[in-house]
């Protein structure tokens, strides 16, 4: 029998609780690899999609926002000639409901501009010019809106015709409508209202001087922000809510999981006095003692946290394909973030055991023992 | 002070022990005083109350004394530098309601004491299949407190009392829930125990047959002292 034996016979000595307490850490688990998977996911298919797009820096408004508010197409003439830029493109993008969907991607592109370049045909056409009232769908979008070529689409006020269905090399290309700029404009009654721009810089320009680039940009334009796509991101309000959101919503889970693991460890410290003082009483080192309290919470947290991890992904997948936000997102599910929440989970148990090892170290082994 | 005998100190040495409980509502032990030496067999009886139990749990460092010292081979108990390692290496605990635990098996209870001392996990099985058989538990080894009786328990009590071969026994009424055959030989393996390893025992008994064993009786009455002699 080794000492690991020990710990492990207290934790079977209850079944049930130790049941239920595994299954209230691995819940907070969950929480945290489904909110945080998914933010993470988000966030990433951003950036997937813009460096599809082939975008290296985005121009847009100073307030940030995942579609920021408009501004006037001209800024674009005053930066388009700066040194080791060798494309802009500009959008208009929102985040709107389109028919049966309540979050689509809206994208309007300069027609010509490099934004419609990575776009792969998998069905129909392209639009012809920047006036037919024709837009193309990402792949998903078209799933999601069931479309097909030839369909109509119903955008704000205006209806127009599916001519396409393509397919964008990033889950956010996928999972937008795209049309002409200048179509989208009419539409919404802003014209020249852009809210950003698609900056390509010419092949071989480094981190360095893209980051030149965006002071330059900066300097010529001072009422916009320009940003590396990977700055972008990071900086997109949105983004950092639905972070902040994901991590305050798992802090609460988890915190849920600390006051349930200590609930279990300290009635399994009155509990288990009389096995505590036996154990003091033949020469066990309060150390020792504290030692299997705290290995028995920690092992509890580890359980907890491979269950939660399993949950949380299943979860993840499972909500993903909701018709809500399927093509919005792809979980990011990185082995990291699995790491991570199962460190969370062990830390979780062992925060949780340490005033219940405490306590137990306390007692006087002649408590339980005082009846011969 | 008194003058070191020639041997050195003695074995264990009480002097003015009490013992308050309830800030001092109950006076369990009111100044008990005697000396034992090594290898000795020693009987404490007295009628219920006296304060059997709670000396017994004072020389097995199990609860501290109100006042008055206690030596060990010389050393205080009550303030040793180790008190686990006192408990674990010196004392061997025997009680009345046995003490098992119930989600480890006989052999698993055995071993219990060993972990405070440097074994392998080899050879903490060995010595508690050995102390097992020496107890004459050897087909019992895997049996759960549940599953034996209790005479079987009280042996595996014991066997788990000279895990790590203690010097000294403190018995508080062993036999004292066992039937009268179970009693008998439970008896009979510890004064064994004793006889045949020189440890030196204490045993605290309300049976006069059982006390008229022991080279030595001390009788107690409310937490005195208050004879001290051959049977
Ligand atoms: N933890 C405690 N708190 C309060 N009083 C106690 C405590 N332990 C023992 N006592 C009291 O101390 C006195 C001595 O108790 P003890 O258990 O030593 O008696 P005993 O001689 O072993 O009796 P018995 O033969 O019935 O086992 C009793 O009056 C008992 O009520
Ligand atoms: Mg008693």
């Amino acid at each position: 029998m080794t000492f690991f034996t020990v710990v492990l016979r207290g934790l079977w000595r209850r079944p049930l609780r130790t049941g239920l307490t595994l299954a209230g850490i691995s819940i907070g688990i969950a929480a945290v690899v489904a909110l945080v998977g998914m933010s993470r996911g988000f966030e990433k298919g951003w950036q997937v999609g813009l460096k599809a797009r082939g975008t290296d820096i985005v121009v847009r408004n100073k307030t940030g926002g995942l579609t920021p508010k408009p501004f006037d197409a001209s800024v674009r003439d005053r930066i388009a000639n700066l040194p080791r830029i060798a494309a802009t493109c500009n959008l208009l993008v929102q985040v709107t409901s389109v028919e049966d969907s309540d979050l689509m991607i809206l994208s309007g592109r300069e027609w010509g501009g490099f934004s419609w370049s990575n776009l792969e045909l998998i069905s129909g056409r392209m639009p012809s010019d920047a006036t037919e009232e024709a837009a193309v769908l990402g792949q998903t979008a078209a799933e999601i809106l069931r479309k097909k070529v030839g369909d109509p689409i119903q955008i704000e006020t205006k209806e127009l015709k599916v001519v396409g269905i393509v397919k964008g090399g990033a889950l956010v290309e996928d999972g937008s409508v795209i049309l002409a700029l200048s179509l989208l404009q009419g539409i919404i009654g802003s014209p020249n209202q852009i809210n950003a721009i698609d900056v390509r810089a010419t092949p071989g320009t480094t981190e360095q001087q893209l980051a030149e680039l965006t002071r330059q940009i900066q300097q010529l334009a001072p009422e916009v922000r320009a940003l590396t796509v990977a700055e972008h991101l990071s900086h997109a309000e949105g983004f950092q809510l639905i972070k902040a959101m994901s991590w305050g919503t798992s802090l609460l889970a988890i915190l849920v999981g600390v006051l349930g693991v200590m609930n279990t460890m300290l009635m399994t410290v009155f509990e288990r006095t009389h096995e505590i003082c036996v154990l003091l009483a033949v020469g066990w080192r309060r150390g020792r003692v504290m030692r299997m309290i705290l290995y028995e919470s920690a092992l509890l947290g580890f359980f907890g946290g491979i269950v939660g991890v399993a949950l949380g992904a299943v979860g993840v997948k499972v909500l993903t394909a909701t018709p809500a936000i399927r093509g919005l997102l792809q979980p990011d599910l990185s082995p990291s973030l699995l790491g991570l929440s199962i460190v969370i989970a062990v830390a979780v148990g062992i925060m949780s055991g340490l005033y219940p090892a405490w306590r137990s170290s306390r007692l006087m082994p002649s408590l339980a023992l005082q009846n011969g | 002070m008194t003058l070191p005998s020639a041997s050195g100190p003695s074995f264990l040495e009480a002097k003015g022990l009490t013992r308050e409980f309830d800030e001092g509502h109950v006076r369990a032990l009111r100044g008990v005083d005697f000396s034992i030496n090594e290898g000795e067999f020693i009987a404490i009886t007295g009628p219920s109350g006296c304060g059997k139990s709670t000396l017994l749990q004072l020389l097995g460092s199990l609860d501290r004394p109100t006042s008055g010292t206690l030596l060990y081979r010389g050393i205080s108990v009550p303030d040793h530098p180790d008190p686990a390692a006192y408990r674990a290496r010196e004392v061997g605990f025997i009680f009345q309601a046995f003490h098992l635990l119930p989600t480890f098996t006989a052999a698993e209870n055995v071993q219990i004491p060993m972990f405070e001392i440097d074994r392998s996990v080899s050879e903490r099985r060995e010595r508690a299949f050995e102390l097992l058989k020496l107890v004459g538990l050897e087909k019992r080894l895997d049996h759960f407190p549940s599953k034996l009786s209790g005479g079987e328990r009280q042996r595996v009590a014991i066997a788990r009392s000279l895990a790590n071969g203690p010097s000294l026994l403190l018995a508080d009424e062993p036999t004292g829930n066992l039937d009268s055959e179970n009693a008998h030989s439970v008896l009979e393996l510890l004064i064994r125990l004793q006889q045949e390893q020189g440890r030196t025992m204490v045993l605290v008994t309300h049976d006069p047959t059982i006390a008229d064993r022991a080279g030595r009786i001390l009788r107690m009455k409310d937490g005195q002292v208050v004879s001290d002699g051959k049977p």
